[in-house]
């Protein structure tokens, strides 16, 4: 059971897909529970409702923007890359990356039709708060996501989901590392890679 | 396939280290070793570069990415369908049972690894586990042991051999076995030994029933990661990095578990030290 549940949990956390190790002010285990359980029930909302794909991607884009550090997490995965890049590359990465976050979204909206959220306890690991939760799919073995809450820009955003131990953000980051490095440490190569993995999801759609 | 072992990685591997696929890994690493083309390291004076090609620790990636292209071709033709149509005639409760079943008989193999690594919490736990589930569990179908407060840890040869402080060494990626280590790797050879069936008295019906469990096994540990290995496909600019990046966060995961869970504790019915 045990990696069954890590996988699926580590997909099931992908349309969050976020993180970063950055303003590291704590948020209290007690307000992060709140944050997650109504983010949570948010993206359940969504998910579950009768809006058509393309109505709940837009929902979900949304939602993501408000409770997500997505900049910072952005910045999280380029990486030591970041001192690599202009400053021209490096906002073109960001909005890349915002780009590819929500197509990853509406990939996924589909899968998780009649998902459900349940929020189990918080508590303070290193630098961050990380609430624990448990996702249910029809069909599914139960998948347990941890969720990474910091104080960002003085609210609470998730900078990481994490299952079983695994980071989606450093997963993300070795993933965007390898490509940058199979290509002679060019940050446009990775830039490159992006727009192409966004005209697949345009051209898919 | 690549995907299956990728993500599956030991759980899953449970039973690929039975008879069927141990025998395989020999040739398997030599024919690595023989067609095994380095990665070229950047400058040292490209500091963030040569830094990336260091963490990634993966000097044969080229043969790696081979054996990974050659998995990934048999998965979608073989495993994959195979898979989708065992989801198409089961339900999660079946395949849930037959994921219980499996686990069971790999406990008594976890026993001696945790023995061997110096956890006997753990092993405890994983004895208490066998003889709960296969009498009570009714052979290990059912997994009340995690109810009664037993919950499986898993392990493996090559984290025996992390807790003996032997490091991971470099990555390696092995045909029909997935992603693995220079350290990792010899759990498949240990593996494929210590199963009860590998002990029991040779026989046609155990074979029989050797190979199909192996078998069953094999595609129900796929059927459950049709989703996110789809999605994996889908949305990681390099799978293979993910799939890489993936393993070697849960292998220290793993062993992070383990002796979180070694940790001694006083029965309540031991009376406590007066304090001072």
């Amino acid at each position: 059971m045990t990696y069954r549940r890590f996988v699926l949990a580590a997909f099931a956390g992908l349309p969050m897909l976020t993180a970063a190790s950055f303003a590291h002010a704590q948020v209290a285990p007690d307000a992060a529970k709140t944050f997650i359980d109504q983010a949570g029930q948010q993206l359940v909302t969504i998910v579950n409702g009768s809006a058509s794909t393309s109505q709940k991607a837009d929902q979900l884009r949304q939602l993501v923007d408000q409770i997500v550090a997505v900049d910072q997490v952005g910045d999280y995965v380029l990486g030591r890359y970041k001192n690599v890049a202009t400053a021209d590359q490096h906002s073109q990465f960001l909005a890349l990356f915002h780009q590819l976050l929500s197509y990853n979204i509406t990939y996924q909206i589909k899968a998780y039709q009649g998902i459900t959220f349940t929020v189990n306890s918080a508590s303070v690991v290193g630098n961050d708060t990380i609430v624990d939760t448990t996702i249910t799919r029809p069909g599914q073995a139960p998948a347990d996501v941890g969720w990474a809450v910091d104080q960002v820009d003085g609210a609470p955003k998730i900078v990481d989901v994490i299952v079983a131990g695994t980071s989606l953000r450093i997963t993300t980051r070795n993933d965007y590392a390898s490509v940058v490095t199979s290509n002679g440490g060019q940050v446009s190569a990775l830039l490159t890679a992006m727009q192409s993995q966004i005209d697949r999801h345009k051209a898919a759609n | 396939m690549q995907k299956f072992s990728s993500l599956c990685v030991k759980r899953s591997e449970k039973s690929l280290k039975t008879r069927i696929l141990g025998g395989l890994a020999v040739p398997c690493l030599m024919l690595a070793g023989l067609l095994s083309g380095c990665a070229t390291a950047p400058a040292q004076s490209d500091t963030a570069d040569y830094q990336a090609y260091i963490q990634q620790n993966d000097p044969i990636e080229p043969t790696n990415r081979v054996f990974y292209n050659i998995n990934d071709t048999i998965d979608r033709y073989a495993f994959k369908p195979i898979a989708k149509g065992y989801v198409a005639i089961t339900n999660q409760t079946f395949r849930d049972h037959v994921s219980d079943f499996v686990t069971n008989i790999g406990e008594p193999g976890r026993l001696i690894y945790f023995m061997f690594g110096g956890k006997p919490r753990d092993a405890g736990t994983s004895l208490v586990r066998f003889v709960v589930n296969s009498t009570v569990g009714i052979g290990g179908i059912f997994d009340p042991a995690t109810s009664l407060g037993y919950p499986e840890t898993d392990t493996d040869f090559g984290i025996t051999l992390a807790e003996w402080g032997i490091p991971a060494g470099p990555y390696l990626y092995l045909p029909v076995f997935g992603p693995s280590g220079a350290r990792d790797v010899f759990s498949i050879p240990a593996e494929y030994f210590l199963t009860p069936v590998e002990a029991a008295p040779t026989s046609t019906a155990l074979k029989a029933f050797s190979y199909s469990e192996t078998a069953l096994h094999l595609v129900n540990t796929r059927a459950a990661f049709l989703d996110p290995i789809d999605q994996i496909q889908a949305t990681a600019l390099d799978p293979y990095a993910t799939f890489r990046s993936l393993y070697r966060q849960q292998r220290a995961s793993q062993l992070q578990l383990i002796d979180q869970r070694d940790t001694p504790t006083v029965p309540d019915w031991y009376s406590q030290p007066a304090q001072k």
